[in-house]
């Protein structure tokens, strides 16, 4: 029943209208029902837009091809898991899920939210409503998924062969789901400026919302390098596309929104910074929607261009960024200041931070923007790459990087700087020592790649270090520090488990760039090539039939000492016929957390194949990282301390006067 | 119909989702100050827990408590103003918000949903379209099932001929010459599939008669000296090398023989005088004016469409035969040969189903019902 979909998102449109509205009007004349009707209208509308993505994902499963977005983005002859993949491999899909998303976390606020003061609640409700009410009219008015054909079709046109990939399952919902999660940081931040003061609640709300979002957006992007790093056959775990880019900008400003919203948790400064950079982040999320939905950017990623879809996206993000800064500016001079602090101090080293942070993202926005401006205004047609970005990227985030270990080792308000040091000597040998042994021993052609692998080291032992003096190492006996280690709050772990995988990725990235190898040859049958001590023999290529292409499948052996086959690596080119489009297959064999990577190129006219391989040291450990990463921001997530529970209601004021007293 | 009910339905529970809070009992909700207070207790208790793990020294800890302290008091200050009235005026202003929210809901809805949808067009799975009655598909779904019964069946000769001319006229035409290639494998060469071949060859190369396409109806010339598709083509091949007389002369002695009441009587008149127009330009850019291009615009013919009905129910016949427990299946097959109008085979059906399953057995008696309801008797 593709027309109930229809209606049921038709139906969330009208109740978003009323989420937007309503509860804004109850807290402005302080009426708890209006306030109260927030909760009930988010999860309805969740609900009604959960059914509409339901249905266009039962349409995609079972090839309607009465709905134009299946025939244009389907086949009857897909395997059944791309076949759903597919309901979000395409404009129309993809906004409807980031709709269904938006519902989701706006449901989840009305659910989890019992702890939030009613007006804030209702106010942050009603600005996710308003976001949901516009975006649901873009789905609706320019990019409708449910636009339906008659007669239908027979066959559908298939998918873009390069999304019919496991990648596309996992990559979309987590990004989305860190892009949108930020609309909750916004819709608090824009709510505060609403009511014109932040509570602490505010303060310690937004900090695990912040963390909900991260925790996705950084898998999102881990997941989509990794695939871009597969399936494209480049080799490359990272482009500076605009498009990636514009799913990094809101992961750095969200990591500094991370980081002063714990300040504002613990000591209420840095109130300005939070809700800026709740604003900016999110923001920046609308700001990749924008580039990547508009065709303003052309990349894999713009499945579609429509200039009228582009104009609405930008009035959206005038809409709500200039409102935002508006209402900043107008109610920024109410805030109360929040607690002093020192220079040296966990605040000032999180400002610092923060001010490290937002200058990346400023650089990435320059890179990524500039290109736009040139061609907008002279028809020259420019490109920012990697160049820029190794430049001005890379020297912004070394001190910072140099830094990390010391903030959490200093006090709140005051801290002593020459103390940190002292606790971090040992971790500092320790980089040396990785730096000596990576010169000498390793490889002594590059001194930059042997301390990039100290800086790895130097966070990994620094984050190490943060825990061993949290259990007061140095001070107190074995016994009592295993006691005290297993006694740390969650979120110290989460700390540390976050820093440390910075520290891997680190590690990945230098390994990877530093210490690799490449070659490109054409190889005959039979052939064998050496690259960084591993011995490997082109058995030939053979033709493979898949379910809706045809392969052509190189098998190459590596070889032991002896020059007998001990493991076997295969990697094709596909030939997708609805398309006429091919793609590459790496063929990678992961051997401890480096990687040999093969990708096929076209055959020589001798009968060879031009072969190239790679050799990636280390390179796992930048994905391993991101998910230690986010391993680290759900320890932070388990804390106990964001398991406050709501006041009031549940308990009678003389009860919660004897609750105090004992 | 089962459309219009969930739209209520759903346009019902919308609006009392909107409704039900804002009519409920007005509940007394902790003051924000509650919530703030809850928080700096919280704080008060992680700092015990600080102290008690031995986590920061007793000094900072006494800082910090003197902190929240003071924030505590703060709140006890600012809640004097939060004090909200609720007068009569407000109540009528919440009672008339509360009213247009409501009705806003199915108003919003179905206005909108009135200016974009479609309600009356269901929903088509593939699969269900394949599983159609044939004689109520259309000729696309016709050809989609054919060619999922040919990809399971690549051998089916039959199947590849019907449905190579199909593809001609659907201008499809290197799917056109893959089947008859495919039919010549299985079924062996004939003049029509190799001028078929041919022809859709040319076709596939905007008209030019290629190497490939001239081979094709040379063969079929040599099957069939006098088949006209191959004649025409040939004689086009000629005018396309530029030797103009020599397709001249083809034509004239093609059109002598064609007897009067041939369709290609006219084609090779008008390239006839075509030839005779552009005699001093260039005739190898003449549009093809073969059978295939007169029609290949025109929708499936009556005949071909039974033709690709009867393959399809051949295909049945012969798959019931192997595979006779298929209750379904004997039921599809009567059905099919009423629609062809052959009331004899489709009692035979009916005949060789009963005494697959049995002519006691359930199944048995179901398909009796059914050949009854269908006007078909069981003969002893």
């Amino acid at each position: 029943m593709i027309e109930i979909g229809h209606f049921a998102l038709v139906l969330a449109f009208a109740l978003a209208l009323v989420q937007a509205t309503v509860p804004l009007v109850g807290t402005r004349i302080g009426d708890e029902r209006m306030m109260a009707s927030a909760g009930t209208v988010a999860v309805a509308c969740f609900a009604l837009t959960a059914l509409s993505f339901a249905v266009l994902a039962s349409a995609y499963a079972l090839s309607d091809f009465s709905v134009a977005n299946v025939w244009e983005n389907s086949h009857s002859l897909k395997p059944m898991l791309y076949k759903i993949t597919g309901t979000w491999g395409n404009h129309e899909g993809s906004m409807l899920l980031w709709v269904l998303i938006l519902t989701f976390f706006g449901s989840l606020v009305a659910v989890f939210g019992g702890n939030l003061p009613a007006s804030l609640k209702a106010n942050v409700l009603a600005v996710q409503g308003m976001i949901g009410a516009v975006f649901l009219l873009f789905v609706l008015i320019t990019s409708n998924p449910f636009v339906r054909l008659d007669p239908a079709p027979i066959e559908g046109r298939d998918l873009n062969p390069v999304l019919q990939d496991i990648g596309l399952a996992v990559h979309p919902p987590l990004l989305y789901l860190g892009y949108v999660g930020f609309s909750v940081c916004f819709s608090f931040a824009v709510a505060a400026l609403i009511d014109g003061r932040i509570d602490a609640a505010w303060a310690r709300w937004v900090r695990p919302w912040t963390l909900v979002a991260w925790v996705f957006l950084t898998g999102g992007i881990a997941m989509g390098s990794y695939w871009a790093y597969y399936e494209l056959g480049w080799g490359g775990f990272w482009f500076w596309d605009p498009v990636e880019n514009a799913s990094f900008m809101p992961w750095l400003s969200g990591t500094a929104l991370l980081h002063s919203a714990i300040v504002m948790e613990k000591r209420s400064a840095l109130k300005i910074w939070t809700l800026l950079l709740s604003i900016l982040t999110f923001s920046l999320s609308l700001l990749g929607t924008f580039l990547v939905r508009s065709g303003v950017l052309t990349s894999v990623h713009a499945f579609a261009s429509d200039p009228s879809r582009g104009v609405f996206i930008l009035c959206i993000l005038v809409l709500f960024i200039g409102g935002s800064l508006a209402l900043f500016a107008l109610r920024a001079s109410a805030l109360t200041p929040g607690g002093l602090f020192q220079p040296i101090s966990r605040e000032g080293a999180l400002v610092l931070n923060n001010l490290f942070l937002t200058t990346a993202t400023a650089t990435i926005l320059v890179g990524t923007l500039y290109p736009l401006v040139v061609e907008a205004f002279s028809q020259d047609k420019i490109s920012v790459g990697a160049p820029f970005f190794n430049l001005t990227f890379a020297p912004l985030m070394v001190p910072l990087l140099i830094l990390v270990p010391f903030g959490p080792l200093l006090a709140w308000k005051r801290g002593d700087a020459l103390a940190a040091a002292q606790r971090l000597m040992a971790a500092f040998a320790l980089a040396l020592l990785a730096v000596l042994i990576t010169y000498l021993f390793i490889d002594g052609a590059s001194v930059l790649a042997a301390l990039g692998a100290g800086l790895g080291f130097w966070l990994i032992f620094g984050a190490l270090t943060d825990l061993a003096v949290k259990s007061g190492a140095g001070s107190a006996s074995l016994a009592t520090m295993a006691k005290r280690f297993a006694g740390l709050p969650r979120s110290m772990f989460g700390t540390a488990l976050a820093h440390l995988g910075l520290g891997l990725t680190v590690l990945g990235i230098v390994g990877t760039l530093g210490f690799g190898a490449e070659k490109i040859l054409a190889m005959r049958p039979g052939e064998t090539v050496e690259i960084a001590d591993h011995t490997l023999r082109f058995d030939g290529i053979y033709p493979v039939r898949g379910p809706n292409y045809t392969e052509s499948r190189g098998r190459f052996y590596l070889l032991d000492a002896a020059g007998n086959p001990k493991a076997e690596i295969s990697s094709a080119k596909r030939l997708f016929p609805v398309r006429q489009t091919t793609t590459t297959e790496a063929g990678i064999r992961t051997m401890g957390f480096s990687q040999l990577y093969i990708s096929l190129g076209d055959e020589t006219t001798d009968g060879g194949t031009v072969v190239r391989i790679w050799w990636k040291p280390l390179v796992t450990l930048i994905w391993g990282g991101a998910l230690v990463m986010m391993l680290g921001g759900a320890m932070s997530l388990a804390d106990r301390r964001l398991r406050v529970g709501a006041p009031g209601r549940r308990r009678k004021p003389a009860e919660a006067a004897t609750a105090g007293a004992t | 119909m089962i459309f219009w009910v969930v739209a209520v339905a759903l346009t019902l529970c919308a609006s009392l989702a909107v409704l039900l809070p804002l009519t409920g009992r007005s509940r007394e909700v902790a003051a924000a100050a509650d919530h703030d207070l809850e928080v700096y207790r919280d704080q008060l208790a992680e700092l015990d827990r600080d102290v008690a793990r031995g986590a920061i020294p007793l000094a900072e800890a006494e800082q910090a408590r003197a902190e929240i302290g003071r924030r505590i008091i703060r709140i006890g200050r600012s809640e004097k103003n939060e004090a909200q009235l609720t007068t009569s005026a407000t109540g009528r202003l919440v009672r008339r918000v509360s009213a247009a929210a409501v009705l806003a809901v199915p108003l919003v809805s179905w206005g909108l949903y009135a200016g974009i949808g479609s309600p009356d067009l269901p929903s088509q799975p593939l699969a269900a379209r394949l599983q159609k009655n044939p004689a109520q598909s259309t000729v696309d779904e016709l050809v989609a099932r054919a060619e999922s019964h040919l990809a399971a069946n690549p051998n089916d000769g039959r199947g590849w001929d019907v449905l190579a001319p199909i593809y001609v006229r659907m201008q499809r035409y290197s799917d056109a010459a893959a089947a008859y290639r495919h039919a010549i494998r299985l079924l062996g060469s004939t003049a029509a599939r190799q001028s078929g071949l041919g022809e859709a060859l040319a076709n596939a190369a905007q008209g030019m008669v290629t190497a490939d396409a001239q081979a094709a109806f040379e063969v079929a010339r040599s099957l069939d000296p006098a088949n006209p598709k191959a004649n025409f083509y040939l004689a086009l091949a000629l005018a396309q090398e530029g030797r103009k007389d020599d397709a001249k002369a083809a034509w004239q002695a093609m059109f002598a023989e064609l007897p009067s009441s041939s369709p290609w009587r006219q084609v090779v008149a008008q390239a006839l005088a075509q030839t005779g127009e552009n005699q001093a330009g260039d005739a190898g850019k003449m549009e093809p004016t073969g059978e295939a291009a007169a029609d290949a615009a025109a929708s499936m013919s009556e005949e071909d469409r039974n033709a690709m009905i009867e393959t399809m129910v051949a295909g049945l016949d012969e798959r019931l035969r192997n595979d006779p427990l298929d209750e379904d299946g004997w039921m599809k097959l009567m059905r099919s040969y009423l629609v062809l109008g052959r009331k004899e085979q489709a009692e035979g059906a009916l005949k060789r189903g009963v005494e697959a399953f049995g002519g006691e057995s359930e199944q048995a008696r179901k398909l009796a019902a059914f050949g009854e309801s269908l006007g078909l008797s069981l003969k002893e």
